[in-house]
């Protein structure tokens, strides 16, 4: 019986850890590479070296402290990000920029290795656990010089020389809500919302209708049978034993005076329920306004 | 010196005027408190939705209070201060779906299921939230903006709220307090349009007597209602998911005491500090807006349009019905949900023509599909336009 317990929280667990898989470390992204940075973006040292940007695709924070960046398909476990840098937790939907100028002395956001900017170049997230890929490309030889290679999109699958170089921000500045600009221009009147949406409506509630209606008529002949069973049993034994034992059963707690002070018990006095408006439909209706 | 102390005195004294709300009142802000008093007079006086209009009318005078703007933290729209920490579950949207919650655990879907076919009646009366949407675009809002607007029609605050903080943060304020407004005034609004579209051979068809629901029927709903709306309209999650959620609760039997905590304390606490904040965010300065006017006219006129759509699809629907089977058209009003305030109005219209026959039982079909209705297509318009 623990073991099947046990099973049935295991089974429960697993599907919860699916479902929050979302906000994991897998939600990251390599977003955006430079590979010869001549007159782009600055670290915190005054230097200007490649760097590569990591962008959360989630919905939730993720903290990638412990995972590996490498260069090297062979050794994935190549520089660990380090543990116990509140920085290490990116915000939904955020950008976080790594310095690949070999410099790791120079805190957790410089890896290891360094990008050979004569030839292409591979970079790869790994997972805490050193196997599990979280995303990885292979960055074609550099076009010249403060020309990043990234998504088009942040977070989608196709990669390009970019126009723009964006360090921690989007490759692609959302400055208008496409959907309303949609809406704005070929639904002016509302027309197509409504009718979309009433019919969306219509389908869900037209879906509820029909499984109601054959559960209930399943449920109506259910009852029908075991009706006629109950018929059919009825003259043999009026009423039943168990019937009879716990009316006896509550004659003797009331005449015992037991009744009241247990918490489950059986009785044939009047339960008093609390009163709450919540309770009851007619409590909360009143009357109307003016009379 | 004396006098010197006396012009210190002289100056504090001043400085203490400036700070006072008499000192900062604006006509804005009396104008806004004679709002509040007038929704605890009603709530007091008639006992319009009191549970609700008494918090919104006090939380009005509360964020009216006219005062200086000198970080004292203490304005709703201060950051940091207590009622704007409140305000978190109004604006982060959370105080919704936790009332859907207890909606859901005193919400006996018997009268549906034993009838399923109300609940079309319950889908055609959102009609009242597209007729404002396309209305509301028609005078200028963005879309998202009108959609927000719009949701006023599906006659559900917790609804109201929880889409205009996602779609129109800025008009949150108006919304809430125009939808709440209107739910109070249902008893108001409805009568008329229900007499004026129906004949009087309609207002007296007897419907038949709802059959008994078994428990199975009963635990079955909120599990087939989640999954089915939800795959159809995933944004409409956080209420549906509750509200199913708390019917669960209540309908296994063997949660008793959860149910009892969601519709009891649960609900009641969220309702105080909804109806508070909500009411304090009408801060004069923020709300007197002629959008807010625009914003009350469309609001009623999506309460007309909802119950006008509700009696009209009955007439129609029951051109499809045998005879005996005709569904009476006053319960056409109970769509627009209003729970269970739009079904007492069906009940108290349907007695005036006949004395025995009563449609409370049957107006809650289209009651409670109204609040998966509105729900749902707050879901719609969240995925449409978020």
């Amino acid at each position: 019986m623990i073991r099947k317990k046990t099973g049935v929280f295991l089974l429960l667990a697993c599907l919860l850890s699916i479902g929050a898989q979302a906000q994991r470390v897998t939600s990251m992204r390599i977003n955006e590479v430079l590979v010869v940075n001549e007159d782009n973006f600055v670290d915190d040292y005054g230097k200007r070296n490649a760097w590569i940007e990591l962008y959360n695709t989630s919905a939730g924070s993720v903290d990638i402290r412990g995972c590996f960046l490498t260069d090297d398909k062979n050794n994935p476990k190549k520089y660990p990000i380090p543990k116990g840098d509140v920085l290490t937790k990116i915000k939904p939907r955020q950008h976080v920029i790594f310095w690949i100028d070999g410099q790791p002395s120079r805190g957790t956001f410089h890896v290891n290795f360094v990008f050979d900017p004569d030839r292409e170049n591979y970079i790869a997230l790994y997972d805490a656990d050193g196997k599990t890929l979280v995303d990885e490309i292979t960055i074609p030889r550099t076009k010249g010089k403060d020309i990043s290679y990234g998504r088009i999109v942040d977070g989608e699958e196709r990669w390009s020389f970019l126009e723009k170089v964006t360090p921690s921000t989007n490759n692609l500045t959302l400055d208008t809500n496409e959907k309303i600009d949609n809406f704005k221009l070929n639904d002016s009147l509302g027309v197509g919302m409504t009718l979309t949406a009433m019919a969306v409506v219509f389908c869900g509630l037209i879906l509820l209708y029909l499984i109601f209606k054959s559960i209930g008529n399943l449920s109506v002949t259910l009852s029908k049978r075991r009706a006629q069973k109950t018929e059919g049993t009825v003259g043999e034994d009026v009423v039943s034993g168990e019937v009879l034992a716990a009316i006896g059963t509550a004659l003797f707690e009331l005449d015992e005076d037991v009744h009241d002070i247990e918490n489950t018990v059986l009785t044939i006095q009047k339960v008093k329920r609390h009163y709450s408006p919540w309770n009851s439909k007619i409590y909360g209706l009143r009357e109307i306004p003016g009379k | 010196m004396q006098e010197s102390f006396l012009s210190f005195l002289g100056e504090n004294l001043q400085t203490f005027l400036t700070y006072t709300g008499v000192y900062n009142a604006t006509p804005g802000h009396l104008f806004m408190i004679l709002i509040g008093l007038f929704f605890i007079f009603l709530a007091i006086r008639f006992e319009f939705e009191p549970m609700l209009l008494i918090p919104i009318g006090f939380g009005i005078l509360i964020g009216n209070i006219p005062f200086k703007d000198a970080g004292l933290q203490v304005g709703i729209y201060e950051e940091g201060s207590v009622l704007n920490i409140l305000y978190q579950g109004v604006t982060s949207g959370w105080y919704p779906p936790l009332i859907f919650l207890g909606i859901g655990a005193m919400t006996d879907f018997s009268a549906l299921i034993s009838n399923p076919k109300l609940m079309l009646i319950g889908a055609a009366a959102q009609f009242g939230i597209f007729g404002a949407y396309t209305i509301a675009l028609q005078m200028g809002f963005e879309p998202n903006q009108a959609g927000a607007i719009g949701i006023i029609g599906g006659a559900d605050g917790p609804t109201a709220i929880f889409l205009s903080s996602k779609l129109a943060p800025n008009l949150m304020g108006a919304i809430a307090v125009s939808a709440y407004s209107y739910m109070a005034l249902v008893p108001i609004i409805q009568p008329p349009f229900m007499r004026w579209l129906t004949t009087k051979k309609e207002r007296v068809i007897r419907m038949k007597p709802p059959r008994v629901v078994s428990s199975t029927e009963k635990i079955i709903f909120p599990i087939v209602g989640l999954l089915l709306t939800c795959f159809l309209v995933p944004s409409g999650l956080p209420l549906l998911g509750m509200l199913f959620f708390g019917n669960l609760l209540k309908e296994s039997g063997v949660t008793r005491r959860l149910a009892e905590t969601a519709r009891g304390p649960l609900i009641d606490t969220i309702t105080i500090l909804l109806g508070v904040t909500v009411g304090a965010s009408t801060q004069a300065t923020q709300f007197l807006t002629l959008n807010s006017i625009k914003i009350f006219a469309l609001g009623a006129l999506s309460f007309v349009i909802a119950t006008c759509a509700g009696i009209l699809f009955v007439k129609f629907f029951n051109l499809f019905l045998k005879k005996g089977n005709k569904i009476n058209p006053l319960i056409g009003n109970a769509g627009v949900s209003a729970v269970p305030d739009s079904a007492r109005i069906s009940q108290i219209v349907g007695l005036e023509y006949d004395p025995t026959n009563y449609l409370l039982m049957h107006a809650m079909g289209p009651n409670v599909a109204g609040v998966i209705g509105s729900a749902v297509a707050a879901g719609i318009l969240l995925g449409f336009l978020i």
